[in-house]
């Protein structure tokens, strides 16, 4: 019998969870390329999968995951090193992450796949809500019209009311992962999945680009360390914008759709994409 | 196995009835924390606290809710951001100074008379090694209530957490200082406070007790009468409260600064001034000051599972 093994994707709406998943399971059951973990049976059902990869292979926006959708996809899967295991993942809704932070509770149901995990991937997609200060943004906008003074706006404005929906994303991500270890009672492995990496992979390396444009996240998983034990990957699943149709039009040409997923970590770039699971689950 | 339990209910009718499960498990508030769940904080671990005094309007809670979003963007010199239980309270107080809010002039929500007393958590780690894992609270209090607690042994009770201060930073309000109307009243404001805490016996020996101008932006613009009224405040706070407080210092900080005084690097003070403040006296230091045995101030390690006892054992009861 395998072992088991249980990941947790988590992330906020839209952050690139099931498209992830649609693109794994793709280049799993094409089995021509080299990858770290490989498929070693077929699950027995594969509706689910076979729905999220049919769209993602047709480059159309994958579904995402709504609160009454929720499944857990179990892979049989076998690598050089790591032995014949089960990986259980279950493709939880964006938008319970969500409701966990304004609404403070977890449900019982998503405990027990926190209980289970033995490795979390976060997936964070790089267009970020940073919350920006207005004394930032006045300063930034001082310095590009050259001028030391700022201008002497009106005094007042409509301001809105503050509610825990406007929670900027890295403070949100924090948040959660506060949430994780307030649950468990062990250290964690904390995958953290860049998606959508084809757009800021000029901007440096995977964990460069968190320090950059998430400070706070990065120096709660540095400081953390002896909490969960943390790396950082790109990974492009799509390939480019599919909702451009020109974008669209050239991922479909590809000769290969396999060439469309991108993953990077460190100065590292390939496309296996089980890469960010194996490290989880103890590779390098 | 949810319909199993309940098709088993109902053949053992005479079995005491098992109370139903919650479907939800409830996380923590993540708000600015109330006097209860700060005196866990303070007992579960060794607590560096640090409260904000100063009259309404000083900048109480602009410096606090500077300190976070200074984390925002990057560390402390020597400490780096680990977690928070305040999460949610800093965001509030943080909201005013955010383009979100649709504003176009920051602000930050005035700290309430009427409110009680708000705590907002950080756990910082040192950078050097040993890399010691640091639980701060930060709170802002209104002048007024100090004012009152010397009038109110029931509001002088609501102070004795003062005793505990690590660091009390008074604020003298720069912009009024800056206003030739004003600013011997803001002079005094700050001086009164200073001394209400010190005549109700509510400051620790060990205490660093920082004044510090603020809003020095206004101060700078206003010109050199204002600079110069500033150095002789300071004077006379130094003349007066020196032989009182041990561990007194000044400082002056512009936390959000207008950009007209080209400080565009804005609160490399600010910065400054929080790892002053968490720097606590030596016990050598309290010796020299006050010959008198120094309390102890062992580091405990900060036990993370604490929290999760904490909330366990809040939520169970």
């Amino acid at each position: 019998m395998s072992n088991p093994a249980n990941l947790l994707f988590i992330g906020l709406p839209g952050s690139g969870k099931t498209t992830f998943l649609a693109a794994l399971w793709h280049v799993l059951s094409d089995r021509s390329s080299s990858t770290t973990l490989r498929l070693t049976k077929r699950s027995d059902d594969l509706t689910y999968l076979n729905q999220l990869t049919k769209e993602w292979r047709e480059c159309s926006q994958v579904p995402r995951t709504n609160l009454r959708t929720d499944q857990v996809v179990v892979l049989h899967l076998d690598g050089e090193g790591f032995g014949a295991f089960d990986l259980s993942i279950p493709d939880l809704a964006g938008e319970a992450f969500k409701q966990q932070l304004t609404d403070r509770r977890m449900s019982r149901h998503h405990d027990v796949f926190v209980q289970k995990a033995t490795g979390v991937i976060l997936f964070l997609h790089p267009d970020i809500d940073k919350g920006l200060q207005i004394t930032v943004a006045r300063r930034l906008e001082a310095e590009l019209n050259g001028s030391q003074k700022a201008d002497t706006m009106a005094a007042s404005a409509e301001t809105s009311t503050w509610s825990p929906d406007k929670l900027p994303t890295q403070v949100s991500l924090v948040e959660l992962l506060q949430f994780l270890l307030e649950r468990t009672q062990r250290r964690l492995r904390v995958a953290v999945v860049v998606s959508a990496w084809d757009l800021v992979d000029n901007l440096g390396a995977p964990h460069d680009f968190v320090a950059r444009a998430l400070p706070l996240l990065h120096q709660f998983l540095g400081s953390n360390d002896d909490l969960i034990e943390h790396s950082v990957f790109g990974v492009s699943a799509q390939g480019g914008d599919v909702t451009v149709e020109t974008e669209k039009q050239t991922l479909l040409e590809l000769e290969d759709a396999m060439q469309r997923i991108k993953v990077r970590q460190e100065q590292q770039t390939s496309q296996d994409i089980t890469k960010p699971i194996a490290w989880l689950l103890g590779g390098k | 196995m949810a319909a199993a339990v309940a098709a088993g209910a109902k053949v053992e009718s005479a079995d005491p009835v098992e109370e139903a499960e919650p479907d939800f498990i409830d996380l923590f508030s993540g708000m600015a924390l109330g006097a209860t769940d700060a005196e866990v904080i303070t007992l579960r671990s060794r607590t560096h606290l640090i409260v904000f005094a100063g009259a309404e309007g000083s900048g109480k809670t602009t410096v606090l809710a500077s300190i976070y979003e200074h984390l925002n963007q990057g560390s402390f010199p020597g400490f780096r951001f680990a977690g928070s239980r305040s999460l949610l309270g800093f965001e509030e107080i943080c909201h005013l100074n955010r383009f979100g809010s649709g504003g176009i002039q920051p602000d930050t929500p005035r700290t309430r008379l009427t409110d009680e007393t708000k705590y907002y958590h950080l756990a910082l780690k040192a950078a050097e090694p040993p890399a010691a894992r640091r639980d701060v609270l930060l709170s802002a209090m209104s002048g007024e209530l100090f004012r009152m607690a010397k009038d109110s042994t029931e509001d002088a009770a609501q102070l004795t957490f003062l005793r505990r201060a690590d660091t009390i930073v008074v604020l003298v309000d720069g912009e009024r200082l800056s206003n030739t109307v004003q600013r011997t009243s803001a002079q005094a404001d700050a001086a009164d406070i200073l001394e209400s805490l010190l005549d109700a016996s509510m400051v620790s020996p060990s205490c660093q007790v920082d004044i510090v101008f603020s809003k020095l932006d206004r101060i700078t613009a206003a010109g050199q009468p204002a600079l110069e009224f500033l150095a002789k405040s300071q004077e006379k706070f130094e003349k007066r409260f020196r032989s009182r407080v041990p561990h007194l210092a000044f400082r002056k900080i512009a936390a959000r600064p207008a950009l007209s005084v080209g400080q565009q690097k804005s609160d490399g003070s600010l910065a400054e001034a929080f790892v002053s403040w968490m720097t606590l006296v030596s016990p050598s230091e309290q010796d020299e000051h006050q010959g008198v045995p120094a309390p102890s101030r062992d580091e405990r390690e900060f036990s993370k599972f604490g929290w999760r006892h904490f909330e366990r054992t809040r939520r169970d009861s």
